[in-house]
């Protein structure tokens, strides 16, 4: 089973707490949504293998809780992650105004500067819309991200986003290499690998 | 010899090779390879090289190893790579001289820079050359030149190849090769004679075709080695066609092995005398000693060894005293700052030696005697005060002596190399970490490698134990939690340097304590810690993460056994006064009472370094991913939130779990507008669903939370057991380890060295490798696993651009002597030399009669004076501090063409 798993890939999830943070993963993991969910304690953590043009990769998933005092745990689990999710609600404005500060703490504390980073609006469910479409897509170009809007809930955009994102950290060449196959670093031209995130894309 | 290729003859007939001889199997060897390279096609028709194309095209090679009995040769085939679309130039059919000649007579690629010198020699454009194999000793005998030369010219014969083949006489570094080239009733003979001197008489022009015109007479029917004939050679005609002649020099210019210079005469043959000053045109080379030794790229590549010795600290000073013999050659601060610039706040130049009286040593009682020690005591001493320049401090000063003071810098500097230290994650440049791996570096190449740097590892883990020991904080490092972007070994000093914090506020607190025996509570919460003795209880059950009461707590500080009735207190917080309060919070009020809603004084969570935190995700992520494992995830992360609560509860008594969560986590209250009976709109606000479903984690925690402020709660941070982890973890490291460790800090180390030599200079390659240098370094010291061989390169990478600044230096230095004749002003001359190192050749302006051309003479004539050895190569390749270089009088001649 495990054999032809390509790659292992650490992946992250932050943001303001409430979004739906481990909602989205529930449901990408297992394909439910559980109003019971409680809320998280410092990280959770989640398995699931994905297979992305051909290409069976192991994701080992962090969530965080996203409260101001749970932070100071969470930026060991930014060490050596590929893909980074960033989640914000888009049923409240505050969410959304906070992101910078989780991207200048993910600048900080990542360990390379080619990561994959997704912005996920979340919640698109709901009716009482705080945070458009166009903001969500401009803040996503603006910081190179990958963009989309999804729902735990209703499981729009949810598979679709990992997939995504996925896609795209195999696609960066260096990302994944090194660590996964424990041979040698493969040290590609940096300017002609990752770099650039991948640049911004729209997946809706 | 060869098979009988009669179709008419029988077709079982055997032919036999086995009675061949070793000469014949050589030559038919050559011919096969001559065949598998294809040279044995006609050439005709192939257009000749444009001007400048020997330049401007790339050269390709193949090569092959041929033996002849057991002596290995390798023949390879040099060639100008075809251009596209460049084929057919219309030569006629009749003329079918083979290329090889008409490269001779070609005079559109004469002397091109940077070339085999057989393309420089003799223009030609495809040749193969036959060389002793790398390890086999060179063709000397004349009669061994003569059976290659004959095998040459047999393979060429048999093969109809007309490619000019060559083979290397005579030891290698004369570059001494005879050769032939075939075409259809045609041959040309290649011929180099090698002079230690030019006899006066070929100064000149005449003298020279002398020569030319001897050599040319000469030429009948010859014979070769083994008596085999030539046969198609008739009619020789001779042309000359034109004629260079060339003169090598050496200079003896450390840090260059030898600068060959090409004097040109130029297109006019009228010119008869052919001195070299005399020549219209001059251009210039630099050929630079091939491995040169630089003391950067010295010191990096031993301490890069240390990464590969295998032994324990054990191992390394048990044995040492057979080794040990490090003299001290030279001053220790100069060669300190060699590496870099010292960053010691205390300048070593400034401390004697026997001022120093270092209070940590005398409490240390030493292990070896003194004279077996690897690291003589003197110098052992003045490192040590140079990382821990405190330590020179009467005791008294030493309190005020913050780590923050020994800042210098300016706020720019500080920030480009704060930028460094990122990139290759080592540690800043003006730490205790960064001191550390320069003094080891510095150690192990002057003062007795291996047993030295471990004897100077085990002192510095002393000092730091001694220093744990009696609450002195490790100067040189920032405050706070490790900094997980800097290299494992700072975060380690650092998290040392928090539990000596931690304890000696601990410490303090109890004094004052002592002291006065009263009731009040010192102001901050560094106490938070007294009930250490029962530490490690695990995290089983909610009663283990705090456990005393305010009563047993204050009569005596370490009695945190003892279990207090937790009844009275009341777990609502109903009663009681107010503790450990930080600043209320944004004005609200508890949802009970009218009273503020105070945020408190928490317990600041357990720092630590990237391996702990690997470990402990390691463990959470071992839980697995089930309902069960997420409910223990959360559970073992749970002391933070349960002291927080515990505060909260102490800091507001009469709150709810309401308020704790408007504080903590404020999107889990959820306020509405709510139009009551009495048709007024008022706010009304409840947990969020997930913080009301029963029995959840939170709800479960508030509930067994007790009322304790901070400063009286279990510490979350055992800092005398996390010390004890650090100090083992650093006397367990083996040298290899420790070298691992700080490489990154050598590497910043040395690229901050060259940056700053670089600016002096100003050399745009090396300013532009440095850069790309940097970023490739980022890569590579952050990856998990390090590959050696690339940090192999990468150190190689750096000491190349340490060689290209010295090369630079020294050409400056050469040119630059005479400042009273200034007139043509240095930016050109510093033109002049930036050519020199990244152009292949460079012409002289004025030739000889400018001042850069009179340098040169002077360099050469200088040069002459000095040598001893005026043929010796090998003393020049052997001595590289002065080279003794001095090569004048390599002829060749260039073009001997007989036309059939
Ligand atoms: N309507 C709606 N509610 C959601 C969605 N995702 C999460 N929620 C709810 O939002 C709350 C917070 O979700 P949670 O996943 O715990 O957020 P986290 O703190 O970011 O992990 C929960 O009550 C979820 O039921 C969604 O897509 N639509
Ligand atoms: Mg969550």
């Amino acid at each position: 089973m495990e054999d032809d798993v390509l790659t292992t890939l650490k992946i992250l999830i932050i943001g303001e707490s409430g979004v739906g943070k481990s909602s989205l993963l529930l449901r990408f993991t297992d394909d439910t949504f559980d109003p019971e969910q409680s809320a998280t304690i410092g990280v959770d953590f989640k398995v699931k293998t994905l297979s992305v043009d051909g290409n069976k990769a192991k994701l080992a998933i962090w969530d965080t809780a996203g409260q101001e005092r749970f932070r100071t745990l969470t930026p060991s689990y930014y060490r050596g992650a590929q893909g980074v999710i960033l989640v914000y609600d888009v049923t409240r404005r505050d969410t959304f105004t906070k992101l910078d500060n989780w991207l200048n703490e993910l600048e900080t504390y990542c360990t390379r500067n080619d990561l994959v980073k997704m912005l996920v609006g979340n919640k698109i469910d709901k009716d009482n819309h705080d945070v458009d479409r166009a903001e969500g897509l401009k803040f996503a170009r603006k910081h190179s991200m990958l963009f989309i809007e999804a729902s735990a809930k209703t499981k729009d955009g949810v598979q679709c986003a990992f997939e995504e994102l996925v896609e795209k950290i195999i696609q960066t060449p260096g990302l994944w290499q090194s660590e996964s196959h424990g041979r040698a670093v493969q040290l590609t031209d940096e300017d002609a690998g990752g770099g650039s995130c991948g640049g911004y894309c729209s997946l809706l | 010899m060869a098979a009988d290729n009669d179709p008419e003859s029988e077709v079982f007939e055997i032919t036999d090779f086995t009675t061949a001889s070793e000469w014949e199997r050589f030559v038919s060897r050559v011919e096969e390879v001559l065949n598998e390279w294809k040279l044995t096609e006609s050439y005709v028709g192939k257009s000749s090289p444009g001007k400048g194309a020997f330049v401007s095209g790339s050269w390709g090679e193949q090569s092959h190893d041929v033996h002849f009995a057991d002596f290995k040769f390798h023949i390879t085939h040099h060639f100008l790579k075809e251009e596209e679309g460049q084929q057919e130039d219309g030569r006629s059919e009749e003329e079918t001289l083979p290329p090889a000649m008409h490269d001779l007579l070609c005079m559109s690629n004469d002397f091109p820079p940077r070339a085999h010198c057989l393309v420089r020699w003799f223009g030609l454009r495809e040749f193969v050359v036959i060389s002793p194999g790398a390890n086999c000793e060179a063709i000397i005998s004349e009669s061994k030149c003569n059976l290659l030369l004959s095998s040459v010219s047999m393979s060429l014969t048999n093969s109809g190849c007309q490619v000019p083949m060559f083979v290397q006489i005579q030891q290698k570094w004369r570059r001494i090769y005879a050769g032939e080239c075939q075409g259809p009733g045609v041959r040309t003979d290649f011929e180099i004679v090698h002079l230690r001197k030019v006899p006066s008489q070929y100064n000149h022009l005449s003298g020279l075709l002398d020569i030319f015109k001897s050599k040319i007479v000469s030429r009948g029917s010859q014979t070769w080695g083994d008596g085999t004939v030539y046969e198609n050679h008739r009619n020789h005609s001779v042309r000359l066609s034109r004629f260079g002649s060339r003169v090598s020099f050496g200079s003896c210019a450390a840090p260059f092995s030898h600068r060959r210079s090409v004097y040109t005469p130029g297109q006019k043959v009228a010119v008869l005398d052919l001195d070299p000053l005399e020549a219209p045109h001059w251009s210039v080379r630099v050929r630079t000693a091939d491995n040169l030794q630089c003391l950067l790229g010295d010191f990096i590549t031993e301490f890069f060894k240390l990464c590969c010795r295998k032994e324990s600290a054990e191992e390394v000073l048990g044995r040492s005293h057979a080794e040990e013999e490090g003299p001290e050659n030279s001053d220790i601060s100069s060669a300190l700052s060699k590496l870099t610039e010292p960053a010691a706040p205390v300048p070593l130049s400034k401390l004697s030696v026997s001022s120093m009286v270092h209070s940590a040593r005398k409490h240390i009682r030493r292990r070896r005697h003194i004279d077996e020690s690897p690291l003589n005591t003197d110098v052992l001493n003045s490192i040590l005060l140079f990382l821990f320049p405190d330590a020179a401090v009467e005791k008294t000063d030493r309190e005020k002596t913050t780590p923050s003071n020994s800042s210098r810098k300016t706020d720019q500097e500080r920030s480009s190399q704060d930028n460094l230290f990122l990139h290759l994650k080592s540690a800043p440049s003006d730490s205790l970490t960064y001191r550390l791996a320069l003094c080891l570096c510095m150690v192990n190449y002057s003062y007795g490698g291996l047993p030295a740097v471990t004897h100077l590892w085990q002192e510095f883990v002393l000092e730091l134990r001694y220093r744990w020991e009696n609450n002195y904080l490790i100067y040189g490092l920032a405050a706070g939690p490790p900094d997980l972007r800097c290299c494992l070994l700072h975060q380690k000093l650092q998290m040392l340097n928090c539990c000596i914090e931690r304890k000696r506020s601990r410490d303090e607190a109890r004094k004052a304590q002592e002291g006065s025996r009263e009731r009040e509570r010192p102001a901050s919460g560094g106490r938070a810690s007294a009930s250490s003795t029962r530490e490690g209880s695990g995290g089983k059950s909610w009663d283990s993460w705090s456990d005393s009461e305010d009563e047993f707590f204050e009569c005596l500080s370490d009695q945190g056994d003892m279990e207090a009735s937790q009844n009275e207190g009341g777990r609502d917080g109903s009663k009681g006064k107010a503790e450990g309060r930080l600043h209320p919070y944004n004005n609200m009020t508890l949802l009970a009472s009218a009273e503020p809603l105070y945020v408190p004084v928490t317990q600041e969570p357990a720092p630590m370094t990237e391996d702990q935190l690997e470990e402990q995700s390691e463990v959470l992520a071992k839980l697995g991913t089930s309902a069960e494992g997420t409910h223990l995830r959360a559970r073992m992360q749970s002391a933070c939130l349960l002291s927080d609560m515990e505060s909260f509860k102490a800091a507001n008594p009469g709150c709810l779990l309401e308020d704790f969560v408007r504080w903590y986590s404020p999107r889990d209250y959820v306020e509405e507008e709510v139009v009551d009976e009495t048709g007024q709109t008022v706010l009304r606000g409840e947990l969020s669903a997930r913080m009301k479903i029963p029995g959840n984690m939170w709800v479960e925690a508030w509930d067994s939370a007790r009322v304790t402020p901070a400063r009286r709660q279990k510490r979350l941070f055992d800092d005398t057991k996390e010390a004890e982890k650090v100090l083992h973890y650093l006397a367990m490291l083996k040298p290899a380890d420790l070298a691992h460790h700080l490489l990154p800090c050598i590497l910043h180390a040395a690229i901050l060295k060259l940056k700053q030599e670089e600016s002096l200079e100003n050399i745009p390659s090396v300013e532009k490798s440095l850069q790309q240098a940097t970023s490739q370094a980022n890569k590579l010291l952050h990856a998990a696993n390090r590959d050696h061989k690339k940090v192999e390169d990468f150190i190689n990478q750096l000491v190349a651009m340490e060689t290209a600044i010295a090369e630079a230096r020294s050409l400056q230095a050469k040119f630059a002597v005479d400042e009273e004749e200034d007139n043509e002003g240095p930016a050109e001359l510093k033109r002049f030399i930036t050519s020199l190192l990244e152009e292949p050749e460079v012409e002289v302006m004025g030739a000889g009669q400018a001042r850069i051309g009179r340098t040169i003479h002077r360099l050469f004539i200088n040069a002459q004076r000095v040598s001893r050895y005026p043929l010796s190569g090998r003393h020049a390749a052997l001595d590289l501090s002065r080279v003794a270089h001095w090569q004048l009088g390599r002829f060749c001649f260039k073009r001997l063409v007989l036309i059939g």
